[in-house]
Order: C-alpha cells, then sequence, then structure tokens
C-alpha cells in the first residue's frame, strides 16, 4: 500500500516535469499536434482508488499543470472532469464481479481493447474540454475539434509506448 | 433533517465533482479577467526556477543560435549610431526640452521559457522586480516586438506574448503612416493580422510596420513585421492584411524589457486634462 502511494506521487512529479519541461515545447505539425501525456497519472490509478481521492487527485495534478503554463483553471477543470468520466466509466466498463484486485487499468493485465476504450474514451474527454477552454470561443468549431482530435491520438500513442516501455515489473504505471 | 443528510451523503461525489469544477471555472473567469490578482503563473518562485534549470541545461545547445543574435543586434546598432549626424551646435539645445530628455530605458532579459504553439503564449524572463521590471512594461527582442509584461515576482517576470489575443498592439505603417491593430488571428506564430486600416489606403506587400508609440509601453518605431499579403473583405471597411512577424518568436533568447521614463508624467497630465 505504502510502496503503491510513494510509486504514484512520484508518477505524478514526473508526468508533470515531463509535460511541463519536453512536451509542451515540441513542435509537431505546426502546433496542430500538443500531447498531453500528463493524463497518464489519471488513467493508471488503482481501481479501488476512492472516488472523492480520483476527483482530489485530478484537481490536483491539472493544478499542478496551471502552475506551469500560467493557465489557471484550465488543466484543473479538464482534470476534475476527466476524474468523474473516470469514475463513470469504471462503472460502465465494470466486470460482473468486480474488478481483480490485483490488476491495474494498463495494457497488460486489461487487454488493448478495453484499454483503449477506456483511456480513449477519458483523453477525448479531456482533450475536447481543454482545447475548446483554451480558444474560448466557437468560430473556428472544426478545426479545434480537428486539433483536439489529432492531440488525443498523439495522447494515445503515448500512453501505449510508456506502457511497453515500462516493465510488468513496474506496477506505478 | 435526517434524508437531507442522507441525501448529501449519497450524493458526495458528484457533490464533491461540482465543486472541483465550479472552483476551476471561477480560477478561469478571474484568472483572466483580473490580471494583476493571479499568482497560478510560471512567474511563481518555484516554477520560475524549475524553468531557470531547465534553460541552463538546455542553453549549451542554443549558444551558436544566441551568438547570432547577438552579432546582428550588435551590427545594426553600429549602423545606427553612424548614421546619426552629429549635432552642429550644441547651443541650440540648451533649453532643456523633454524631447532630448531620456524617455526609454531598456533592461536586458534572458527568456528561461516559452511556448509558440497554444492559443494564448506566455514567456517567462529570468529577471523580475529586482531588476526593475514592472507589470505592463514592453518587451522587444533583437528583431521586434515580442510582448507585455503581465505579472512579476522578485526574481522572475511573465509575459504575455504577442502570440494570443488578449491584447491588440498600436501598430502604423511605416510608408504611409496610417494606423492599425496588430492581432494574431492567424495560429500560425510566423505571422499575424493588422486590422482597422481603412480600404483607401494603398497598402502593398513588403511594407513595413513598426509600432505607434502612443501607449506608453513601447518606444515608436519598433519593427513588428512586413505586409506578406492584402486580401479584400467585401463586407467590412477595411483591409485584410497578413503581416510576416520580424521576431522569430520560437527562437528568442534575451529581450530587452521597456521603461518608459516620461509615462506617470504624462499620464497624470492626461488624467488632469480629462477632469471637470
Amino acid at each position: 500500500m505504502i510502496a503503491v502511494v510513494r510509486n504514484h506521487i512520484l508518477a505524478f512529479i514526473f508526468l508533470v516535469l515531463l509535460q511541463a519541461l519536453v512536451l509542451d515545447h515540441l513542435d509537431l505539425a505546426r502546433g496542430w499536434v500538443v500531447p498531453y501525456l500528463y493524463v497518464l497519472f489519471l488513467i493508471a490509478l488503482p481501481f479501488e482508488t476512492p472516488p472523492w481521492a480520483t476527483l482530489l487527485l485530478g484537481f490536483a495534478l491539472g493544478m499542478a499543470m496551471d502552475f506551469f503554463s500560467s493557465t489557471p483553471g484550465m488543466h484543473a477543470g479538464a482534470c476534475v472532469l476527466m476524474a468523474y468520466g473516470r469514475l463513470l466509466m469504471l462503472r460502465l466498463l465494470a466486470p460482473r464481479d468486480g474488478y481483480d484486485p490485483l490488476k491495474r487499468p494498463n495494457v497488460h493485465d486489461m487487454g488493448l481493447a478495453w484499454y483503449m476504450t477506456f483511456a480513449g474514451t477519458l483523453i477525448v474527454l479531456h482533450h475536447l474540454w481543454l482545447f475548446f477552454i483554451e480558444v474560448y470561443r466557437f468560430d473556428d468549431f472544426f478545426s479545434t475539434l480537428l486539433r483536439a482530435l489529432m492531440s488525443a491520438a498523439a495522447t494515445m500513442v503515448l500512453c501505449l509506448l510508456a506502457q511497453a516501455l515500462t516493465s510488468r515489473g513496474a506496477r506505478a504505471r | 433533517m435526517r434524508d437531507l443528510f442522507r441525501f448529501l451523503f449519497r450524493q458526495r461525489n458528484n457533490l464533491l465533482f461540482l465543486a472541483l469544477m465550479a472552483l476551476s471555472l471561477s480560477l478561469l473567469v478571474n484568472g483572466n479577467m483580473h490580471q494583476r490578482a493571479q499568482a497560478i503563473s510560471s512567474s511563481n518562485a518555484v516554477i520560475g526556477q524549475i524553468y531557470a534549470w531547465r534553460n541552463e541545461a538546455s542553453e549549451y545547445a542554443r549558444l551558436g543560435e544566441v551568438n547570432r543574435q547577438l552579432a546582428i543586434a550588435l551590427a545594426a546598432e553600429r549602423d545606427r549610431k553612424h548614421t546619426l549626424l552629429p549635432v552642429a551646435d550644441s547651443s541650440a539645445h540648451a533649453e532643456i526640452d523633454s524631447s532630448a530628455a531620456q524617455h526609454y530605458r531598456f533592461l536586458t532579459a534572458q527568456v528561461i521559457n516559452s511556448t509558440v504553439h497554444k492559443e494564448r503564449n506566455y514567456i517567462t524572463l529570468g529577471s523580475g522586480s529586482l531588476a526593475g521590471i514592472r507589470p505592463d512594461m514592453g518587451v522587444i527582442g533583437a528583431n521586434g516586438l515580442v510582448g507585455i509584461v503581465r505579472d512579476v515576482s522578485p526574481r522572475f517576470a511573465l509575459v504575455t506574448s504577442i502570440l494570443g489575443n488578449e491584447y491588440r498592439t498600436s501598430v502604423q505603417l511605416k510608408r504611409s503612416g496610417h494606423f492599425g491593430l496588430l492581432a494574431w488571428d492567424t495560429g500560425d506564430p510566423s505571422t499575424a493580422s493588422l486590422t482597422d486600416v481603412a480600404k483607401h489606403v494603398a497598402v502593398n506587400a513588403g511594407d513595413t510596420v513598426v509600432t505607434r508609440g502612443n501607449d506608453g509601453i513601447f518606444p515608436p518605431g519598433v519593427p513588428v513585421g512586413t505586409v506578406i499579403a492584402v486580401m479584400d473583405d467585401p463586407g467590412s471597411p477595411s483591409h485584410i492584411i497578413r503581416v510576416h512577424l520580424s521576431e522569430d518568436l520560437s527562437r528568442t533568447a534575451y529581450v530587452h524589457v521597456v521603461t518608459d521614463l516620461l509615462k506617470a508624467e504624462r499620464d497624470s497630465l492626461e488624467a488632469r486634462a480629462s477632469q471637470p
């Protein structure tokens, strides 16, 4: 239990710094693709995380990003929405006899199809909120939509890559 | 009463969600409305320090580029100095004339973090209020306009980049002297739009755009960019003008922060004039 908490604290710090110091500075497709890999932290929380903790962690994660990108409330709102979406998705996708307490929400334990549904929905939810709040208006609706979806695809690829790179033993992911 | 508590308890996660969402949205609204009252930014001491470390680590890789920029700026400065004619008769300047007094002071600051691909872009500088930087000062790079200081801490400053829609700088066409406003609506970090230039004004591709210098933020004549295209919008009384920005904001490593030394005097005069 203590090891799990410690590993998640380390993952939180690592992902926020990776996002703020590396990923935010990538110049992909003239700014049309901005992967937000830091949301992997919320996706990878253990199944038995209490709902209130998921919501509070989502808010904390978003605020940490907001401090780095000087956008008060923008990432926080997206992450709180995503945390709430995660609670709904977990209920929707739950196996009949509940989640195996030894498993984690990742590709190794849950399979690719389950993971793509679960993580894909959450990433799209987060990115849509973030990109539409960022532009703050609804003209050029389709270009914003396209940017959000392209970035969501990039985030998904990075999530899968991150899991391919971390071994089965590394349970923090 | 007990039913109410039971209801609240059963709905506690939904209520927590709503509370956190409301908090995020209020931060979002307040952060954008009251620019001064925002502590959540990268001018914060801890975040600023982290960006300063990152910049230190990546600085070596950029030294060649920084040297090139500095050499170009130095050459431009030499050019300017040698084209100024010496004053023939110094007694002509004996009267105290405010136009001869130093009007602007430039502070050098290092860029330690910047983005160009977001909808609103910010730049973090490695100097803050201890170096004399204050909110609302103008920021210019070696080649042109960069942004306006939004927030300062003792050792860092946060600059609102011209790549964003938060304010419009007053600029003018150098050749004809007509005014317009610079807006960034292209989504491309190397171009911007010049708005509010009436259709009867002849604008050609290649025309130079400079700052107007009427806002107490930028000196007049700071290069902004060159016109690359003039388009016709049948429904509007003004041109649609695309401007190629002369400063490449994705590479800017050092900037000058402009202090208008006479701003206080000018503001108080204008405030007095506007009183009944």
